[in-house]
């Protein structure tokens, strides 16, 4: 059996230690509502527990497998949402996948944003988010305006480190 | 290494990325950067993370990241424990048949056969219930499992008072209720109280458990089914 396999209930527990903030945050962004996230996770750790053993860390994180099987459990709680009573015939609408990944690609990066540090978040915000002026900026914070150019460089370095930290890939 | 003298030019990468560089430090960073490898890979480094940016929106990671509630790890907990016991449970008895074990522990299996095909007719799924409208802050969840002596009910309750006594009931057919013990909920105990009654659920309507002097009732009839793509399997 794989070392850090969910098979028993002590695994689901590092499990959710390690992963449940995340995969509640992340389900919050997708499905925009508390009541729901918190179904979502636990669903995704009962399906994670009742398949286990076939968690194989040889082929991904299981942060990874995780956020897969949130994924099925989001899009099952979106079908389900979807399906009303007295549309029969049609069929119940497909749901989007494709949101989906939107959704995740859009948590990822604010979640990396989070975890920068707060110099290099505030200048990312008010340059390229509100589109204000380096020397506006540099003016309303008391520095030159070369430490927000250079804030702005590592702000973008730290976000590349922590997303390749939280395993993003493109 | 020639960082030293990339020094200042790699401090406007980030501006460059997003564009942000005035048109003379633009031209004359790019003949820099025609010339030098190592700046010219950190520049298309920078330029794919900022073309993530776009995909995130300040008034959502400016927020804290919003928590999971303090219980949901022991709401999990409890639920993947009643699934546990109640798959053992199975087991025990297939394996009991299965293997043709001699002595005691075929007298067992026959008991625990007894117990399986001998139930009176109330086999059937586990079952889910509901409680709807608490007060904010309380949980309470049962599981209630067809035995052969009526029913097994596994309760989980949290965010009413450490040390609160609570006597469970069951509804049948015609109004009466049936008793199927008591436990005391403890802060902190992330566990479940296992109960019984001899009521059969497939005759039960509504539970019912008084919690110190609240009384929460939740029905039982179109409960949702324990979903469990194991059941299946284990069954054949």
């Amino acid at each position: 059996m794989p070392a850090g396999a969910l098979t028993d209930e002590r695994g689901v527990r590092e499990a959710y230690a390690a992963h449940s903030a995340e995969l509640f945050g992340f389900a919050v962004r997708s499905l925009g509502d508390a009541g729901l996230a918190e179904e979502a996770v636990q669903e995704t750790f009962v399906r994670a527990w009742r398949a286990g053993d076939r968690f194989d860390p040889r082929i991904g994180s299981l942060r990874t497998w995780l956020f897969a099987i949130l994924r099925n459990v989001v899009i099952d709680l979106s079908r389900a949402r979807a399906v009303r009573p007295g549309l029969a015939g049609e069929g119940a609408p497909e749901p989007a996948v494709e949101p989906f990944d939107e959704a995740l690609l859009a948590w990822q990066v604010e979640e990396a944003l989070r975890r920068i540090g707060e110099q290099h978040r505030q200048v990312l915000v008010e340059t390229y988010y509100r589109g204000r002026p380096y020397a506006e900026v540099a003016e309303q914070l008391g520095v030159p305006e070369g430490t927000i150019k250079s804030r702005v460089y590592y702000g973008l370095r730290a976000l590349r480190v922590v997303l390749e930290e939280m395993g993003y890939e493109e | 290494m020639k960082s030293e003298s990339c020094r200042e030019w790699r401090e406007s990468l980030g501006a460059y990325a997003l564009g942000r560089l005035g048109e003379g430090e633009r031209v004359a960073l790019e003949a820099h950067l025609e010339g030098c490898p190592d700046c010219r890979a950190e520049a298309e480094s920078l330029g794919a993370v900022a073309s993530l940016l776009p995909h995130a929106d300040p008034t959502h990671f400016e927020q804290p990241r919003p928590a999971p509630p303090a219980d949901l790890g022991a709401r999990i907990a409890a639920t993947i424990g009643a699934e546990r016991r109640s798959r053992r449970r199975r087991r025990q008895w297939r394996l009991g048949l299965g293997l043709g074990l001699g002595g005691a522990a075929a007298a067992a299996a026959a008991v625990l056969a007894i117990f399986v095909f001998g139930g009176g007719g109330s086999a059937g799924p586990a079952q889910h219930v509901a409680f709807r409208s608490l007060p904010p802050g309380v949980k309470i969840a049962a599981t209630l499992e067809p035995r052969a002596f009526g029913t097994e009910i596994e309760m989980y309750v949290s965010g009413i008072r450490s040390g609160t006594l609570c006597r469970v009931y069951v509804r049948g057919p015609g109004g009466g209720a049936v008793s199927a013990g008591t436990f005391r909920y403890r802060w902190g105990a992330d566990d479940t109280a296992v109960l019984s009654t001899a009521l059969d659920l497939s005759r039960a309507e509504e539970l019912i458990v008084h919690a110190g002097k609240r009384t929460f009732v939740a029905p039982i009839g179109g409960a949702t089914a324990l979903e469990d793509p194991h059941h299946e399997e284990e069954a054949t």
